[in-house]
């Protein structure tokens, strides 16, 4: 066995390849769910159509540690801060899916208290229509959303994400640079100014023996 | 035989109740805001059949019913009686709109409470003698009261922060004659923490 091991097991494969292999098998919800689109996420997720077949193994809880913000229901304007917030909390990279009617667009409450559209509040991916939307069309949306993570690319986000620092070092570099050569030219003119003055030194000395 | 119709009699002659000729079932009586509370009085301990139950409380607005004469709001509070299954009356007091105050029940009922919370934050009528009358179903940033006709239906308000309900929490418990030995970091009453992350506009 050790002998198997010691061998050398390399793969190759592009570095977005793997990442976005990675990151499609293992969707991990967490449900914001707040009205009958739940309880349709929760037949998704146990025995009959089963989502843990496509990697959504489990249902986290707790934002931090999920990857797929699910809002399921309808959102009021005293809820929304509450969401904002769950959003904010969640590690990156995180995807939202709004589910149903309420969710999109508010559905059919045209009124005072219900937010028209989680997308006023934060971006959405995936959207799923239906009142509630059926466990297929919850199925199709992850299709969906699996697909869209397979398009990415996590070296040019990092590019992104890193272009401002890179920035900020290049601008510092330069700075330093420029500093280091005005040192450089006050020594150097420091220096011929010490030469001169020894030349002028030696050149009298020389006089006064001449003399 | 003690029928509800006797308590009508009664109603109208301590409490100065009168009948309300538009309700459908003849269960409903209107009495002015002083009498309420007695009235209700009478109705939960020595009326002769008890009404235990208050099953809700709902605020009207007049404002575009046809035909209507009288103050622009009432609300109506709905017993039942468990004794006597099937008992029910209702009382109803017209509220005027110079002087939006109704007299408290939630010393009698306790269930009263939030409703009159409720109504107090749809319709903006004060309880008097209330202990908490805070908004219940809107946020504390909203402006108006929603099911005023007047309130344009689809005029939406944003909430700009959630609440932030452990000061009122500790002040209720402390009040109740808890104290408050040590909190977590990541409840921290300061309110910078509390307010990043929501909605800024």
């Amino acid at each position: 066995m050790t002998a198997e091991a010691d061998k050398p097991n390399i793969i190759t494969a592009s570095l977005d390849f793997l990442v976005n292999w990675g990151r499609t098998n293992s969707l991990w919800p967490f449900p914001y769910g707040t009205a009958c689109c739940a309880i349709e996420f929760m037949s998704t997720e146990v025995g009959r159509y089963d989502l843990s077949r496509i990697g959504s193994e489990y249902v986290r809880f707790t934002p931090r540690q999920s990857d797929v913000l699910l809002v399921a229901g309808t959102i009021t304007y005293k809820q929304a801060p509450i969401l904002k917030r769950i959003y904010e909390q969640m590690a990156e990279p995180r995807w939202v899916i709004a589910m149903g009617a309420c969710a999109c667009s508010g559905g059919f409450y045209d009124c005072y208290c219900t937010v028209p559209g989680i997308d006023h509040i934060i971006p959405v991916d995936v959207y799923i229509g239906g009142c509630p939307s059926r466990p297929e069309a919850f199925f199709d949306a992850m299709f969906d959303l699996q697909k869209k993570i397979k398009d990415e690319s996590y070296m040019k986000q990092r590019a992104e994400r890193v272009k401002d620092q890179l920035e900020m070092i290049k601008a510092k570099t330069a700075e330093a640079k420029a500093a280091a050569k005005d040192f450089a030219r006050e020594k150097v003119v420091d220096i011929k100014d010490f030469m001169t003055s020894k030349e002028q030194e030696l050149v009298k000395k020389a006089q006064f023996w001449k003399e | 035989m003690n029928t509800v119709e006797d308590i009508f009699s009664v109603l109208e002659e301590k409490f100065g109740a009168k009948r309300d000729t538009q309700d459908k079932w003849g269960v409903a009586a209107i009495v002015s805001a002083a009498y309420l509370h007695n009235a209700a009085l009478f109705l939960k301990e020595s009326a002769a059949i008890k009404f235990e139950m208050l099953v809700d409380i709902a605020g009207i607005d007049y404002l575009t019913y046809p035909n209507h004469e009288g103050p622009r709001f009432a609300v109506s509070y709905a017993f039942k009686s468990m004794s006597v299954p099937g008992a029910r009356i209702r009382l109803k007091v017209l509220v005027g709109e110079a002087d939006l105050k109704v007299p408290t029940i939630s010393d009698l009922f306790a269930n009263a409470n939030w409703y009159e919370r409720e109504v107090f934050d749809q319709f903006g009528i004060v309880f008097t003698g209330h202990p908490d009358l805070r908004r219940l179903l809107n946020h504390v940033e909203f402006v108006g009261h929603p099911l005023r006709k007047d309130y344009p239906a689809q005029k939406r308000q944003w909430l700009s922060t959630n609440d932030y309900l452990l000061p009122a929490l500790e002040k209720r418990l402390e009040d109740l004659g808890y104290r408050v030995v040590q909190r977590s970091k990541e409840v921290g009453t300061n309110d910078n923490e509390y307010l990043e992350g929501s909605i800024k506009e």
